[in-house]
């Protein structure tokens, strides 16, 4: 079946507001499917019809903050970017995203595009979009259980980034080995950005590490500062690689817990202070993707610090939810590295503090659980008063913090989502903050819960 | 049971520690502690030598294909010989998809690499096109260890069984070796390969405790061990067998 670019469009538009009233939520790859299968070439036709071209953000973490960061500031700048906003980021929801933002002739109502695209779509997305900047924020280990092993998911990388025209430009995270080693073979123009303060780097590597050894010649490579994951200013002994030398700088760190960060940023053209409303080193990384991406796209300083300055929170990334009198501090925990920064941050939280962790293993979080076992909840075990294990693998995560050291007392299984939040609140009390650490559709499902409650809005009517 | 000692040797850990295998390691150690059993987890990576009186049990998780390279490099000589020789002595050892790969015969890769291996364990791999990816359940037939083991596996391996060889158990659900002939991993004295990510040991205390023992037999005149209240355990491995065994069924109904 191929029919014209306004009748795909115009099936897909109905499809995507049946499956939001069905309560699919606006991440369900259905409508995009449909528009592909009705005509494969309409993402690529669609998306040359906007006149800013297309940005690409892809990496295992921080796809959805930083393109919401970059978002935010080209809003701030009077542009209008069409943006698949809900984590949609397979060819099947940019296609959907797409399809939303067109007119019925599939002429797009925006002037640029801002796609979160999912690691292994990449080369896909940059043959059928054409982008004029891929960034690429890091590539841990996640969920390899889809796509196979990190190595040969960097060399599609870097056959995808091969094909990118002259023109363009490739934003890449110089603090991870294995990202600021690509792009090699293309003729795009690199720029790299990373944090140069020293005085927030770790001792030593955490068991999340995935790319410590050499690109170049297998050697282990050597930190003088070490962030978080394989994260750090780095060298290698043996052949003499280093990390690139930096466009765009955190020059100042001071991280302060889940209110965020205060920032000194040096970019080529200026030197920023900014305060960050998200936790974490990681978050750092994040907003150094987006400034360099808006100085690169040509937005001034103002543009930016509005950016910023008016971001709210991407969906799930540490949301504040006040409920029955507490509130909940709901955090996307997915991987080993990002459930270790989350831990690191709860650590400037204090201590006594009541957590309810849920595991789910549908596709979208990796059938495969086994990943548990490299965060490193032996830290977490201290600051807990108690800790509900919640979600489908309910007992693996239960099983977990019993061999981190939570004694019995402190733990709690229990499945359901609802009375795991139930007896957080019980055993919680009135003004105190319960965090709520969750994987990808644990998250969806606490958000869910809470729309169905009425403490939150659904996430595809936010903002 | 004060005055028992268990010497663990963590084999490459940040080079072969993929899918949380560390958390084999993690429950041996507390298993010990529980018992008051000491206990010490010695690190050996690229270019540090073993002596085989050392160390009571062995442990070695998988990798990916570059780390394996290096590994297979480092275990070609004394290393390899070392390990062997321990276990030939009574020490135990688990080895976790890339790891047990490396203790066969050779492996040979999909993209055409040989790496050759220190044959403890009378197996011979090669590379295949697709993955197995999945839970996986099997039916244990080690003495000691009658029970049902639950895990995820994700290699391209396929690994052949030679005459010598003992599989660990039947696969109920899942692939295995290799997918065709039924059968799970290898045992050879008190050494034991698998495909079993998961990680392996927590879900299934069975097999870590048979570990534990057969560690302190070499050295300490031992019947069996204090048991611990693994309720927990058993609950994680009963809800993961139940839904790996779900997952069978509805393959089925759809003829895959
Ligand atoms: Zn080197």
């Amino acid at each position: 079946m191929k029919v014209s670019l306004s009748v795909a469009v115009a099936t897909g538009k109905i499809l995507t507001a049946l499956s939001r009233r069905l309560g699919f939520g606006a991440g369900s790859n259905f409508p995009g499917k449909v528009i592909l299968r009705m005509r494969p070439e309409a993402p690529e036709e669609i998306a040359s019809r906007l006149t800013g071209g297309c940005v690409l953000v892809s990496g295992t973490n921080g796809k959805t903050t930083t393109s919401n960061l970059l978002a935010g500031m080209l809003r701030a700048s009077g542009l209008q970017p069409v943006h698949n906003k809900v984590g949609a980021n397979l060819m099947t929801g940019i296609t959907a995203s797409l399809a939303q933002a067109s007119d019925r002739r599939g002429k797009p109502r925006g002037d640029i595009g801002l796609f979160e695209v999912d690691e292994a779509t990449l080369p896909a997305a940059i043959k059928r979009l054409t982008p004029r900047m891929v960034i690429l924020t890091n590539l841990f280990r996640d969920q390899l259980d889809r796509y196979g092993e990190l190595e040969s998911l960097s060399r599609k990388i870097d056959a995808g980034l091969k094909g990118l025209s002259g023109g363009s430009c490739i934003l890449l995270n110089a603090d991870d080995p294995l990202v600021a080693s690509l792009g090699g073979e293309s003729t795009a123009r690199k720029y790299f950005y990373g944090i140069e303060s020293e005085d927030i780097g770790e001792i030593g590597l955490r068991h999340a590490a995935d790319s410590k050894n050499c690109r170049s010649c297998g050697e282990k490579l050597s930190f003088s500062a070490h962030f978080f994951g394989h994260m750090g200013k780095y060298s290698c002994p043996n052949c003499g690689l280093e990390r690139p030398a930096v466009d765009f700088a955190a020059t100042r760190v001071e991280l302060k817990g889940t209110a965020g960060s205060r920032l000194d940023i040096s970019t080529p053209l200026w030197n920023l202070a900014l305060n960050l409303g998200l936790p974490g080193l990681y978050n750092v990384q994040n907003l150094l993707a987006a400034v360099g991406g808006a100085e690169l796209l040509g937005l001034d300083d103002h543009n930016i610090e509005a950016g910023v300055e008016g971001y709210s929170t991407a969906f799930g990334r540490g949301e504040r939810i006040p409920i029955a009198g507490r509130t909940l501090f709901l955090v996307l925990s997915k991987n080993p590295t990002g459930f270790n920064e989350v831990i690191r941050t709860l650590g400037t939280e204090g201590r006594d503090l009541p957590i309810v962790a849920a595991l789910n293993d549908r596709i979208a979080d990796g059938r495969d659980v086994s990943w548990i076992w490299d965060v490193d909840f032996e830290e977490l075990a201290p600051l807990a008063r108690f800790i509900i294990a919640s979600g489908t693998r309910a007992p693996d995560m239960a099983l977990r913090m019993k061999y981190a050291g939570l004694d019995a007392a402190r733990l709690t299984v229990e499945g359901n989502l609802k009375k795991a939040l139930d007896k957080a609140i019980e055993r919680s009390h009135e003004g105190e903050t319960i965090y709520a650490l969750t994987t990808y559709t644990a998250t969806l499902d606490m958000r869910r819960l809470l729309t169905k409650i009425g403490v939150a809005a659904g996430y595809w009517e936010a903002n | 049971m004060p005055g028992m000692q268990l010497r663990i040797c963590h084999l490459y850990p940040e080079l072969m520690n993929i899918y949380g295998d560390r958390g084999n390691v993690i429950t041996m150690v507390k298993r010990c502690i529980w018992r008051d059993i000491a206990v010490t987890v010695t690190d050996i990576t690229l270019g540090e030598a073993i002596d085989p009186a050392d160390f009571d049990f062995f442990f070695i998780g998988g990798g990916q294909d570059r780390e394996q390279i290096l590994v297979c490099d480092d275990l070609s000589g004394d290393k390899g010989q070392a390990v062997r020789q321990a276990v030939e002595d009574g020490a135990s050892l688990l080895a976790i998809c890339g790891g047990y790969q490396l203790l066969g015969k050779y492996f040979l890769t999909y993209t055409g690499e040989d790496l050759p291996g220190i044959s403890l364990f009378d197996v011979k791999t090669v590379g295949g096109d697709t993955r197995f990816i999945g839970n996986i359940a099997v039916d244990c037939e080690v003495d000691g260890i009658r029970a049902q083991l639950v895990g995820f596996e994700n290699h391209s391996g396929r690994t052949r069984l030679g005459p010598e060889a003992r599989p660990l158990g039947r696969v109920i659900k899942g692939y295995g070796n290799n997918g065709e002939d039924g059968t799970e991993g290898c045992v050879y004295k008190s050494a034991v390969g698998s495909y079993l990510h998961g990680s392996l040991l927590p879900k299934n205390p069975r097999l870590a405790d048979w570990f534990i023992l057969r560690s302190l037999r070499r050295k300490y005149e031992l019947e069996e061990l204090p048991g611990l209240d693994d309720a927990l355990e058993n609950a994680a491995r009963d809800a993961a067998l139940q839904f790996t065994m779900k997952e069978k069924r509805f393959r089925k109904r759809f003829g895959r």
